[in-house]
C-alpha cells in the first residue's frame, strides 16, 4: 500500500484547499451580509441568478482574462529569452543572473506604487520622456483604453524573472550530448532551437504557462495600488471585485459566488489551454 | 486526626492561600486595553498614550495598536478581526463612513452610559455629525475633518465663490501662462471621488440621499449640473486630465510644486503646504467650496472617532481612555502639534490656538456647512457604484445623462434589494 504515503500531503490539500472551498460553495447559496446581521439564510440560488446577471462580474471577467493573456504571453516570451541568455557561459553571469530575480523579490505593493509614480502625469519619467520629445501629456493612468495595457507593464515587469528561473531550470535539463548530435548531423543552432530545446522544453513552458495564469487570473495587489480599479473600472479584476464585495460592502454571500463563479472561469481557462498545447504535441508528433 | 489529614490539610490550606494570593494580585494588575488607530493616529497620540498611563499607573495600561497607514486597510485589519469573533481590541479609531456598516453588524456597544447631554453640547455643530447609528451614540470624535478650497494668494485676489467663477478664474490665471493648471481635486475611482462630488452637488442644490428615506437624487437637475460641471473642468483644460487618477497625494504635489491655482484637499494639507521647505509659503488662502447662486458652500465631513468594540470586557476602562484622548486637553496638544482640527467648540475661540493657526475660524465656519455622506449600512456599495459612474464620465466613456441614470437606477436596486431580505 504504498498509496498510504500520500495521505498526509492529502489530508494537507483537503484542509488548506478542500475545507475552503467547500466552505465558500455552501456560502454561495446563502445569503451573509451586514443586511442580515452576518447571518447565513439560505438564499436558494439567488447569488447565482444575481451573478449571472452581473453585467459587472461579466465586464470584470474579460478585463481580467485579457490582462492574464497579454502578460502571461509577454512573460513567457521574455522570460524565454532571458533564460537562454542565462543559460549561456559567460563572465558575470552569477551576478547577471541574481539582479534578473531583484523585481520578483520586491513586494508587489511597493513596486505597484513605484509604477504608479512612473505613470504620474506630470512629474513621472514616462511623461518627462513625453515632455523632451515634444510630445503632449500622455495620461496613461487617466485613459480607460490604455490603463490596462500599464497594469501589464508593472505585471510583467515583476513576474517574467520567475518565469525564467522555471525555464532556466529546464533548460539545464537538457543534456548537452543531444545537442553535439545534431550538430554532428549537420544542424545550424536556428534548427537546434526549434528541433531540440524547444520540444523539451515544453513541458516548463507548460508549468510556466498554468502557474503564471492562475496567478494572473486573481491579480489584486497591483491593480489595487496602481489603479484601484479605474479609470471608469477598466482595470477591476475579479479577486478585486470579490474583495470589495466581501470587506467593504460586507456582503460574504455575494463575494464567495464571485470567488466560486471566478475560480470556475480559472478552471476551464487552464483546461483549456492545456488541451490547446497537449493537442498540437500529438499533432507535431513531437514526443515518441 | 492522624498525620496524613493532617499534611492534607496543611496543603489545602498553602494552596487557597496561594489562590487567594494571586487573584488578589491578578486584580491589582493593571486592566489592558488594546486601541486600533490608523499608523498616522498612532504615532501621533504616543506622548498623549505616555501621559494616561503615567496617570493611571497600575489602574488602566493603554496600549495602541499602529494599524496601516491607508484608511481603507485599516477597516480591512479591524473587520477581520472582527469576524473572528474574539477581537484583540477593545476600542477602535474609525472614520466617520464606516460607523453605520459596524453598528449595523453588531460590532459596536452603545456609548449612550458615559455620554450626557453636555458632553454632546460641547461639540462644535459639524462634530456633533456622523456619531450615531439609530438614535443612539457609538462613536466619539477626536478630530473634525472636511473639505477645503486652497487657493493661491498671489495669482488672484479673491477665491471663487461659483463654479462658474472657478472656471473663469483659473482659466484667465492660465491664459496669463502663470500656472500650467488651474484646478487641482481627487478624481481617482475611490472614495475621495465620492467626497468631492458631494460637495458640487450640494453645491447645486441637490441631495446624494435624503436622510432616513430611499430617495435618491443621482439623475436630478442638480446632479447631472454637478457632474457636467466636473467633467468641464477636465475637457475645458482648467483640470489636467491627469486627475481622473489623483488621489489626495498626487492633488497635494502638484498644488505644492506651483502649478496649480486652487485646490480641494482637507485641513492636513495647510500644514504641508505651510513647511519651509513649499515653494508656496505664505502664497495659500483657504476658503470653502464653491456654490452655485443662492445655494450654500457644502464640505464633505470626513472626521475620525472612537468606538468601544461590544466583545470588550472593561468598556469602562475603555470609556475612561477615550474621554482623556478626546479631552480638551488632549485636542489642544494634537492641533499645536499635528495641526488636527479640534471637535470641542471652546477651543475654537482658545487664544493660543488662534495665535498659532490663522486658518482655524475658516475651519469653524467650513464645520458649520458640513454634510454627511449617506448614512446606511450600505453606504460603501452605493458609494462605489457612484465612483464607477463619475469616472466613466470623467474619462468621457459615458455621458452624463446616461451615467447618472445608471448610477440612480443601481443605487435604487441596492436599497431596494436591502429591504427585501
Amino acid at each position: 500500500m504504498i498509496q498510504l504515503l500520500l495521505l498526509p500531503a492529502a489530508l494537507l490539500i483537503a484542509l488548506v484547499f478542500g475545507i475552503p472551498l467547500i466552505r465558500y460553495c455552501w456560502l454561495s447559496v446563502h445569503a451573509n451580509s451586514v443586511v442580515t446581521g452576518l447571518v447565513a439564510i439560505p438564499n436558494h440560488g439567488a447569488n447565482w441568478l444575481r451573478l449571472f446577471n452581473d453585467e459587472r462580474f461579466w465586464q470584470d471577467s474579460a478585463q481580467t482574462a485579457r490582462f492574464a493573456f497579454v502578460s502571461v504571453s509577454l512573460e513567457l516570451l521574455l522570460a524565454l529569452a532571458i533564460a537562454l541568455l542565462l543559460d549561456q557561459r559567460w563572465r558575470g553571469r552569477g551576478v547577471v543572473r541574481a539582479i534578473t530575480l531583484l523585481p520578483w523579490a520586491l513586494p508587489t505593493t511597493v513596486m505597484a506604487l513605484g509604477w504608479r509614480w512612473i505613470f504620474n502625469t506630470p512629474y513621472g519619467p514616462i511623461e518627462q520622456l513625453a515632455v523632451l520629445f515634444r510630445l503632449p501629456p500622455l495620461n496613461i493612468l487617466s485613459n480607460p483604453d490604455i490603463t490596462w495595457l500599464a497594469t501589464v507593464v508593472g505585471d510583467v515587469w515583476k513576474t517574467t524573472p520567475f518565469v525564467a528561473l522555471i525555464l532556466l531550470a529546464g533548460l539545464q535539463t537538457i543534456p548537452n550530448d543531444l545537442y553535439e548530435a545534431f550538430y554532428l548531423e549537420g544542424g545550424n543552432p536556428r534548427a537546434a532551437f526549434f528541433k531540440v530545446t524547444l520540444p523539451l522544453l515544453q513541458p516548463y513552458l507548460l508549468l510556466g504557462l498554468l502557474f503564471r495564469l492562475a496567478q494572473a487570473f486573481g491579480v489584486f495587489d497591483l491593480i489595487q495600488v496602481m489603479t484601484g480599479g479605474g479609470p471608469a473600472s477598466s482595470t477591476e479584476s475579479l479577486a478585486l471585485y470579490a474583495y470589495l464585495n466581501a470587506m467593504r460592502f460586507l456582503d460574504f454571500g455575494y463575494s464567495a459566488t464571485v470567488m466560486i463563479g471566478s475560480f470556475l472561469l480559472l478552471v476551464f481557462i487552464c483546461l483549456f489551454s492545456w488541451l490547446v498545447i497537449y493537442q498540437t504535441r500529438h499533432l507535431r508528433g513531437v514526443f515518441k | 486526626m492522624n498525620r496524613r489529614t493532617g499534611w492534607g490539610l496543611a496543603l489545602f490550606l498553602v494552596l487557597t492561600s496561594l489562590a487567594v494570593l494571586t487573584s488578589w494580585a491578578l486584580s491589582l494588575r493593571p486592566i489592558r486595553i488594546n486601541v486600533l488607530m490608523p499608523a498616522s493616529f498612532a504615532d501621533q497620540t504616543t506622548e498623549l498614550v505616555r501621559k494616561f498611563n503615567a496617570d493611571h499607573t497600575g489602574k488602566i495600561n493603554l496600549r495602541v495598536t499602529r494599524g496601516p497607514l491607508e484608511t481603507e486597510a485599516v477597516s480591512d485589519l479591524a473587520i477581520s478581526s472582527l469576524l473572528l469573533g474574539k477581537s484583540p481590541f477593545d476600542a477602535l479609531l474609525i472614520d466617520v463612513t464606516w460607523l453605520p456598516k459596524y453598528a449595523a453588524a453588531g460590532w459596536l456597544a452603545p456609548l449612550d452610559p458615559w455620554i450626557d447631554q453636555q458632553a454632546i453640547d460641547s461639540l462644535a455643530p459639524g462634530a456633533q455629525l456622523g456619531n450615531s447609528y439609530k438614535d443612539q451614540i457609538y462613536r466619539w470624535p477626536l478630530v473634525a475633518d472636511m473639505g477645503l478650497l486652497y487657493w493661491r494668494t498671489d495669482l488672484m485676489k479673491e477665491p471663487p465663490k461659483t463654479p462658474q467663477e472657478l472656471l473663469e478664474i483659473s482659466q484667465r490665471i492660465q491664459q496669463e501662462g502663470r500656472v500650467p493648471y488651474g484646478y487641482v481635486w481627487q478624481g481617482r475611482q475611490y472614495e475621495g471621488l465620492s467626497c468631492v462630488f458631494l460637495e458640487v452637488l450640494d453645491g447645486f442644490g441637490g441631495k446624494w440621499l435624503t436622510p432616513g428615506t430611499d430617495i435618491v437624487g443621482l439623475n436630478s437637475p442638480a446632479s447631472q449640473k454637478a457632474a457636467s460641471w466636473l467633467r468641464k473642468l477636465i475637457s475645458s483644460g482648467v483640470s489636467p486630465k491627469a486627475v481622473i487618477n489623483y488621489a489626495e497625494n498626487e492633488t497635494l504635489q502638484l498644488f505644492k510644486s506651483g502649478d496649480a491655482a486652487l485646490m480641494r484637499n482637507w485641513p492636513y494639507a495647510w500644514g504641508e503646504v505651510q513647511k519651509t521647505n513649499s515653494p508656496i509659503k505664505g502664497k495659500v488662502g483657504v476658503t470653502t467650496m464653491v456654490a452655485a447662486p443662492g445655494h450654500k458652500s457644502t464640505a464633505t465631513l470626513g472626521s475620525w472617532g472612537f468606538s468601544i468594540l461590544k466583545g470588550s470586557s472593561n468598556p469602562d476602562a475603555a470609556a475612561e481612555v477615550i474621554a482623556f484622548l478626546t479631552s480638551t486637553y488632549a485636542q489642544k496638544q494634537l492641533f499645536l502639534k499635528n495641526s488636527y482640527t479640534p471637535t470641542k467648540a471652546e477651543l475654537f475661540n482658545d487664544p493660543e490656538l488662534l495665535a498659532k493657526s490663522t486658518i482655524l475660524p475658516i475651519l469653524a465656519e467650513a464645520l458649520q456647512s458640513t454634510e454627511q455622506r449617506p448614512q446606511t449600512p450600505l453606504y460603501a456599495q452605493i458609494s462605489d457604484v457612484l465612483q464607477r459612474q463619475l469616472s466613466s464620465i470623467l474619462t468621457g466613456k459615458s455621458n452624463v445623462n446616461t451615467a447618472m441614470d445608471r448610477a440612480q437606477r443601481n443605487t435604487e436596486q441596492i436599497l431596494l434589494a436591502a429591504g427585501e431580505t
